[in-house]
């Protein structure tokens, strides 16, 4: 395994993290539109 | 290397912090008459952002994080693949069972309560202690991994520590449950998410970047430099399969979240979990891997202290104060989720369907049992912690504990044949096989341990059939067993008595999925699951009625 293959494999897991994060941020704004359209509490 | 610590203001201002902001969001969805079923599922109507990131959060606590870096450390590079990805994978695999569940109960609180109405009254006990145990020792995991924390960044001592974090998730579950443990879920998986992203790659440039593979390399052994390491996989990966699957299968915590979601965004929650999860703690791992390949010593040979360790090595003050965040807000989103599961197992399966006369609840009273469980619960835990158990183990022996229930349980709810009998036979038989095998009472020699291989060996066959089966049905879940079997079986007979942990756990799956089946097999019984939603209704209906008829 060379060490440009090895920083990559200790990099790449941040960077999905990262993608998971924005993905729940959007989805948990989502939610709260939607709470706040339909005049309820989000939880 | 000289550590850097965070000092006592410092220290205290971050957890004033913390725990601040959690208390302001728990006060703020607080209510004069709170509803004793949302207590304990929110409601059955969480959307996806609160969901997902609560199945994460609870997921993800403080002693996977150093977990896997260990496995990173001792195993090398293979060593968080073989601890994160089977981790990520199992919530991923029990999604249908969960989709089901809820189908069989949409309002129900506890698996254990289901059970009950499946089965009766000791399949339901055996679970809900199971739970409650389990519950407890994850709790005092995660106080006692904030309190050495604390003691490791600070001058603040160990006990000062675990009883800060104790109050401090105590406080802002104890009046919301459940409620506040998933909205809470959100602010620390952001903060812990957002932590991952930013000090894996500090610690890996701070420490030398790429030129730590040229460098380091002399310090890693061919199995460890190796992605396919079969020391890996042996010791780590495969008992930790056994152990997991069982872990997420029989988990109050996670069934909880199950309830709670909205039902067609079941799949997406633990879809996004499966990633998040993984994904965060493989790469937490990887901290261990460096350390290795930087030829780091554990400080007092406790690899636990790897991680704050290089934290504290390699970072400044202001990633160090990240780093912190990241630890107490995984610690805090499991602490929580324990005392909501404790609470509702006391509510639902002792109170509610033991204690309290049949149609004759008294959701006040339930409610202030909820409440009475979370602290005393804490106090216990947090006694358990000021003795420094080695809790981890204890742990993995009960996801291994678990091992003997998965089959009757995923039986229960798809094979209108299982009777009680044999739900309670097939565990406890198992668990009574378990016990002498994972703690050595017998030796495995001879006869007994070509007996032993044989049934791990169908062991592994039901933990493949088990996974199959959620995703593909009965008939491809047999092949799969079966192929799995003979597949395993030139390998494993003759060798697996060798991995006594591993052995354990296999024999737990084999000798319940035997038992359960043979006891059912011919057994008269016709049950009706649609019986089962009649059965696990609402506890509160009155605080409910009037909440709908304000709005």
């Amino acid at each position: 395994m060379t060490p440009i293959l090895l920083t990559a494999y200790v990099l790449v897991w941040p960077v999905i993290v990262a993608f998971v994060l924005v993905y729940l941020v959007r989805a948990f704004h989502g939610d709260w539109l939607q709470a706040k359209a339909e005049n309820r509490s989000m939880i | 290397m000289q550590l850097q610590q965070l000092g006592t203001p410092l220290t205290l201002f971050l957890l004033l912090l913390f725990f601040g902001i959690t208390f302001f969001i728990s006060v703020s969805i607080g209510k004069k008459k709170e509803n004793a079923d949302n207590y304990m599922t929110a409601g059955n109507n969480v959307g996806i952002g609160i969901s997902a990131a609560s199945m994460t959060a609870t997921w993800i606590w403080a002693s996977s994080l150093y977990a896997s870096a260990t496995s990173g450390y001792t195993y090398g590079v293979s060593g968080p693949i073989h601890y994160g990805l089977w981790g990520a994978l199992m919530i991923l695999f029990i999604y249908p069972f969960g989709k089901r569940i809820r189908s069989l109960a949409p309002k129900a609180h506890t698996l254990a309560e289901i059970l009950h109405a499946r089965h009766g009254q000791s399949s339901q006990l055996i679970l809900a202690g199971s739970n409650i145990l389990g519950s407890l020792l994850s709790l005092t995991s995660n106080f006692i991994a904030g309190g050495a924390l604390i003691a490791m960044l600070s001058p603040l001592s160990f006990t000062a520590g675990i009883l800060m974090v104790g109050s401090g998730v105590l406080l802002y579950t104890l009046w919301s449950g459940l409620r506040a443990s998933v909205l809470t879920d959100f602010i620390q998986v952001v903060a812990m998410l957002g932590a991952v992203v930013i000090i894996v790659p500090a610690v890996f440039f701070a420490a030398g970047g790429t030129e730590i593979f040229v460098v380091g390399a002399v310090n890693l052994t061919a199995q460890q430099s190796s992605f396919f390491s079969s020391d890996a996989f042996m010791n780590q990966g495969a008992p930790y399969i056994a152990a997991v699957l069982a872990y997420a299968i029989g988990n109050q915590t996670i069934a909880q979240r199950l309830f709670a979601v909205r039902e067609d965004m079941i799949k997406r929650t633990f879809v996004t979990a499966t990633i998040g999860y993984g994904a965060t703690v493989i790469g937490v791992g990887i901290l261990g891997v460096l350390a290795l390949y930087l030829g780091i010593e554990p400080l007092d040979g406790d690899t636990n202290n790897l991680i704050p360790q290089l934290a504290s090595s390699y970072l400044n003050i202001g990633f160090l104060s990240i780093f912190f965040i990241m630890i107490i807000g995984s610690l805090a989103s499991t602490a929580d989720s324990d005392l909501s599961a404790l609470s509702s197992i006391m509510m639902a399966d002792i109170y509610g369907r033991n204690l309290a006369d049949k149609d004759a609840v008294n959701p006040k009273r339930m409610l202030l049992i909820g409440r009475i469980t979370m602290i005393v619960a804490t106090i216990i835990a947090l006694y358990f912690a000021s003795n420094q158990f080695n809790i981890l183990d204890l742990l993995v022996l009960v996801g291994a504990i678990w091992g003997a229930l998965v089959f009757p349980v995923i039986a229960s709810f798809y094979w209108n044949k299982v009777t009680n009998p044999a739900f309670t036979t097939s565990v406890l038989v198992a668990l009574a096989v378990f016990f002498p095998v994972r703690f050595g009472f017998i030796e495995l020699v001879g006869p007994v341990a070509i007996v032993s291989d044989i049934l791990a060996v169908i062991g592994v066959g039901v933990v493949a059939g088990l996974m199959a089966f959620g995703f593909f049905g009965g008939k491809v879940a047999r092949i799969v067993a079966a192929v799995v079997i003979i597949g395993v079986a030139p390998f494993g007979i003759g060798a697996l008595h060798a991995y006594p942990i591993l052995t354990a756990s296999l024999l737990a799956y084999a000798v319940s999925t035997i038992l359960c089946i043979a006891m059912s097999w011919r057994s008269d019984m016709e049950f009706d699951f649609s019986s089962i939603a009649k059965k696990t209704g609402h506890f509160d209906v009155a605080t409910s009625v009037a909440a709908s008829s304000n709005r």
